[in-house]
């Protein structure tokens, strides 16, 4: 007898609109059948009535937790395009974070066809365009995507006498909704006390056996099976209606209690897990949903609750690593290279990636369990923040990526010390977003998109950081959790060694699950954009050096320069932030370095620090590997300068950065952090797309350069490790490593192993 | 020239970016709070990086009191008039009445066959466009109790129920350029909503209301029942002698004569940040009012003098 599948137990309602109804009512109850518990809420497509797609997206913008589902549009004369409702579909489940499931139904031959077009428009992760060629849908190359927000489930509609619809759902869908074969008829009891749908064409069912569900159960295992599936992997669901009475007159009507009776039965012995409830009577709802559900949930007890990855997920797992394993804490979130999702978290800003698995706790304790399996896993790890790392690999291929994106919390701890407690997954144009009610900033770097953990954990060189130091500078304490899945505190007392090591080196101890910094009180600020002629590259580079240095420190700056190309003026860009909102300050401030180098063009605009920072968020899609190289310098010197000069001349670099440290940032002794590069007034990054040629130009300029700053890394070669940390800091990175994480856990980026190489 | 009086409304044109759905939802609510009456969505059903704009539309009417909505325009190839019909009327009903139907015929052949969309031939397509206008009419005529039938050259409905009926009016407006798509506007549709983007010249914008106006007359309608609306471009700044390149103020002011003079009562515009959005609807918007109306004002004493 087919018995139990394992999922979890669901109960959902069908709301009926009706004529003359006011059409927000329908939403109302909508409403309340998610405050009474419900799981699933779904519409009954009435001609004539509102429409139910529309309703839905509605409803679900009135709604936070219950899952939607509804019949698409999706074959019929009132057809939408199956593409169209794949887009729509997976558009609803973006707005809702993954609250959507789809219900086709089986009633026509197009059903397969179409199933295969919504899931080949949801592939996104697949490059080449959509082409299908069926007998009723042909598409010449459609575009595919987005990707739903989650696995979105697709259910087919059948009754227990509908071999087609059942064996299509057998072979492709996530679940199969059973439905009364006559309309609105209410599914019956067989002789045998099992429900059954009336059955018009099919064979009568005899007491206790051959009835209806299991006629339908077979036809659905044996179709799965010979697709090579798990038949455990299709839920179950039947539609029901009844009514509650004080005696027990029939099936579903009754009290509570014959409902439960009736319905238990069918749960064991039938394996179906969803029941969806066709009622609009407020009263009804509320019995259902107050006594005979978790009468239910009581009666069916303690059941292994898990379900199985469909065969498309398990065709695409990778070697080495257990998914069955997987904390069950995680596995709900945990995204795997056959799982919607993947597209748009398998590549980092900068890389392009193929993990094996991407698990995205939601606690700190989530990341303990996170690391805790990862560590037994004999694949790469890596951990991810906002995924802009340049030395640190946020992604690999084939391993594990320990997302900390769901940990984006920014709160303030305590105003009066301007102490505020930040996430890691937060951007740092959220963070600047969240201060500027307060008047408060905390320099972080130039952009808006990176994320607050990895850049928090190495240094962090910002637009105000002449004024108020590197963004470690004003960290006061973090929660980590280390390499043995254990969470400690951090700070000057605590911990205290580790705290040192965590400003400079973080990546190496564990994963900063907080930060706790106090920030600076900042309002609008003045940002100019110059661009230059600096052909005269060395002696530009030596004048901005040389006006940088003289500047006060509420200037900061910094320059690009791009490849030169024959014939034309080399062009450079500066980009500068005065930390003052007055434009007599601002044009002061600016002209000096505005003077390096003939001006081509500029704007200047007075706007708050948090308009500099904002940038829209956008899922990561880069490809292929970085090659730079990054040091820092004390100062532009005319040696350094020309260096640079003739490097950009050979073209090795397309991107070509100077940022303006010192200030601030150089009052703190090297040995205070694990940043030990305190005297420089220059931070120097170098893009370029040969590994080897860039890699040779740079190590001409080493005698120039002053130690490093690891975050525009991405040269291997372990002499980096020494740049970034001197003698004395180097001892302690690996006192510090041997104490917390001796099996070298934490390794992709800057590794500091245990012992000396 | 023409003035039609209509009062004036103005909106936002926000793309519909699926890499980021809540800071979609969140520029409309954006556009309610700058005191905007219209944010409008572009509908592009081919276009994989866009969210499906039937559903942003009903999510975000949920998701907001006042301000009315509208597709700029709905993508009429990919979306079946029927279906559609429908949707409207439910989108009206359930947001009290705030949703209006920009409508287009389809550009894009390429891509809305390789959905699985039909070819047709730009001038099919209007023909199309007409037929279905007709159809969603017929459908939001619930109190008629005829079945519905409709036997076209390009939709077929066949006794099909009609309704629900709309809360209010919809305004079926129409992306249009060429004369035939021009004539259709001024034969059966609201209003009338080119984009600044493909106007070449003030006098093809008076060349177009010529033809609007008299395909309208010749159907029997006052020219002033269909409404026309621009979706604009601009930059807010320092200033220069460009059309929208300014302060407010000069926007303002350059938006007021188009009304004056070319009969434009509706103004969307075309921006995907909070500040712009901000800066239209509280600076821009009441500028061209107060000039508008003391326009017509004057207008109006001039002429009973
Ligand atoms: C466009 C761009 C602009 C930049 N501008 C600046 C700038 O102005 N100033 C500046 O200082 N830097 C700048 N950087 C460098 C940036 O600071 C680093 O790349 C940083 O690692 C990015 O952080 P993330 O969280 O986004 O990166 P992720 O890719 O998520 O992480 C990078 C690495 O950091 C480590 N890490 C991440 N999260 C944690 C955690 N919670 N606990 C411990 N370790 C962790 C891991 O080793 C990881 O591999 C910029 C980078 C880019 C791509």
């Amino acid at each position: 007898m087919s018995v139990e599948h394992g999922h979890p137990l669901r109960f959902g309602v069908l709301l009926t609109p009706r004529d003359g109804e006011r059409a927000g009512a329908l939403a109302e109850r909508a409403r309340m059948s998610e405050e009474l518990g419900y799981d699933l809420v779904s519409f009954r497509d009435v001609p004539g009535g509102l429409d139910p797609w529309t309703l839905l997206s509605w409803a679900a913008a009135r709604t936070a937790r219950v899952r939607l589902t509804t019949h698409a549009r999706a074959h019929g004369a009132g057809a939408d395009h199956p593409a169209v409702t794949a887009r729509a579909a997976a558009s609803l489940d973006l707005l809702t974070d993954g609250r959507v499931e789809l219900v086709l139904d089986g009633a026509d031959g197009t059903l397969s066809e179409t199933v295969d077009v919504i899931r080949g428009v949801w592939a996104a992760a697949e490059r080449s365009p959509l082409r299908f060629d069926g007998e009723h849908h042909r598409l010449t190359g459609a575009e595919r995507g987005p990707a739903p927000a989650h696995n979105l489930p697709l259910w087919i509609t059948a009754t227990t006498g509908g071999a087609q619809a059942l064996r299509v759902a057998g072979r492709k869908a996530d679940g199969v909704l059973l439905v009364p074969a006559t309309g609105d008829a209410p599914l019956a009891p067989d002789p045998g006390g099992v429900l059954l749908a009336p059955d018009p064409g099919g064979v009568p069912a005899g007491p206790g056996t051959g009835d209806g569900l299991a006629r339908a159960a077979a036809l659905i295992d044996e179709a799965a099976t010979a697709a090579g599936r798990d038949p455990r992997e299709i839920r179950r669901a039947a539609r029901i209606t009844g009514r509650f009475t004080p005696e027990s007159e029939g099936f579903l009507t009754g009290p509570p209690r014959r409902w439960a009776d009736d319905l238990l039965p069918l749960i064991r012995d039938h394996g179906l897990s969803t029941f969806i409830l066709a009622t609009d009577d407020p009263g009804t709802l509320r019995r259902f949903a107050v006594e005979v559900v978790p009468a239910l949930r009581a009666a069916r007890g303690e059941v292994a609750e898990r379900t199985p990855a469909s065969l498309f997920v398990r065709r695409h797992r990778r070697e080495g690593i257990d998914y069955d394993a997987v904390p069950a804490a995680l596995a709900g979130t945990a995204i795997e290279p056959g799982d919607a999702g993947f597209a748009r978290v398998r590549s980092t800003y900068m890389r392009g990636g193929s993990p094996g698995l991407v698990l995205r706790p939601g606690t700190p304790e989530e990341v303990g369990q996170a690391v805790r399996f990862a560590r037994t896993q004999p694949v790469k790890l890596s951990v991810r923040s906002g995924g802009h790392g340049i030395s640190g690999r946020s992604t690999n291929h084939g391993g594990i990526v320990i997302d900390l994106s769901r940990l984006h919390a920014i709160e303030i701890l305590d105003k009066a010390a301007r102490r505020v407690r930040v996430e890691p997954g937060a951007r740092w144009s959220d963070v600047a977003a969240a201060l500027a009610p307060h008047g408060w900033a905390l320099s972080s770097g130039d952009y808006g998109g990176v994320g607050v953990g990895g850049l928090a954990t190495a240094g962090g060189i910002g637009w105000l950081v002449r004024q108020h130091g590197l963004t470690i500078d004003r960290l006061r304490a973090v929660d980590l959790v280390l390499a043995d899945g254990t969470r400690v505190r951090a700070d000057e007392t605590e911990h205290a060694e580790l705290f040192w090591g965590v400003r400079g080196a973080g990546a190496n101890f564990g994963i900063v699950t907080s930060f706790e910094f106090e920030v600076d009180e900042v309002g609008d600020v003045g940002f100019a954009q110059l661009v230059l002629d600096v052909t005269d590259t060395a002696g530009f580079l030596e004048r901005w050096g040389a006006a940088m240095e003289a500047a006060p420190r509420d200037l900061t700056s910094s320059v690009i320069i791009g490849r030169p190309s024959p014939g034309r003026p080399l062009i450079g860009q500066i980009m500068a932030v005065v930390n003052s909102g007055d434009a007599r300050t601002i044009i002061d401030r600016l002209q000096p370095i505005a003077a390096t180098a003939p001006l081509l063009d500029h704007s200047i605009q007075v706007q708050p620090y948090a308009s500099v920072m904002h940038v829209p968020h956008r899922p990561h899609d880069g490809q292929g590997e970085p090659v730079t190289r990054a040091a820092l310098a004390d100062h532009l010197t005319p040696e350094l300068a020309a260096a640079a000069g003739r490097l950009i001349g050979t073209g090795l670099t397309y991107f070509f950065q100077v940022r303006a440290v010192g200030g601030v940032a150089s009052d703190v002794p090297p040995d205070a952090t694990a940043y030990a590069g305190r005297s420089a007034n220059f931070s120097l990054v170098a893009f370029g797309s040969s590994r080897r040629g860039l890699d040779a130009a740079w190590d001409e300029l080493l005698p120039h350069f002053n130690g490093t700053y690891i975050n525009f890394e991405t040269d291997l070669r372990p002499e980096r490790v020494h740049d970034a940390y001197p003698g004395p800091t180097l001892r302690r990175l690996r006192a510090l490593k041997r104490r917390y994480d001796p099996d070298n856990v934490f390794r992709d980026n800057f590794n500091i192993t245990p012992s000396d190489p | 020239m023409p003035d039609y009086g209509h009062d004036l409304i103005f909106g936002s044109f926000i793309i519909p970016a699926n890499a980021a759905p809540h800071e979609v939802v969140a520029l409309a609510q954006e556009s309610e709070a700058a005191g905007l009456d219209l944010a409008t969505f572009q509908d592009h059903p081919y276009q994989s990086a866009f969210l499906d704009t039937w559903t942003l539309l009903s999510y975000v009417a949920a998701r907001t009191e006042r301000i009315r909505l509208s597709g700029n325009v709905i993508n009429l190839p990919l979306r079946p008039p029927a279906v559609l019909a429908r949707a409207a009327a439910s989108l009206d009903l359930l947001s009290g009445g705030r949703f209006e139907l920009g409508l287009g015929a389809g550009g894009f052949w390429d891509a809305i066959e390789a959905m699985g969309g039909r070819r047709l031939t730009p001038g099919q397509a209007v023909d199309a466009l007409g037929e279905a206008i007709d159809i969603i009419r017929g459908i939001w005529d619930a109190g008629e109790r005829s079945r519905f039938r409709v036997d076209g050259t390009y939709y077929r409905v066949e006794g099909a129920k009609r309704g629900p009926a709309p809360a209010h009016d919809i305004g079926i407006w129409l992306g249009a350029y060429k004369p035939k798509m021009l004539r259709l506007t001024g034969a059966k549709a609201d209003g009338w909503l080119p984009s600044l983007p493909y106007i070449q010249s003030l006098d093809e914008i008076a060349e177009a209301n010529a033809t609007i106006d008299a395909a309208a007359v010749e159907a029997g309608r006052e020219p002033a029942a269909i409404r026309r609306l621009f979706n604009v471009t601009g930059r807010f700044g320092q200033g220069g002698d460009r059309f929208l390149d300014g302060p407010p103020e000069q926007w303002a002011e350059q938006l007021a004569a188009l009304t004056l003079e070319y009969g434009f009562s509706g103004y969307i515009l075309m921006a995907d940040d909070a500040a712009t959005i901000r800066t239209f609807g509280e600076q821009v918007a009441p500028g061209v009012r107060e000039l508008v109306a003391r326009e017509r004002a004057a207008r109006v004493s001039g002429a009973g003098r």
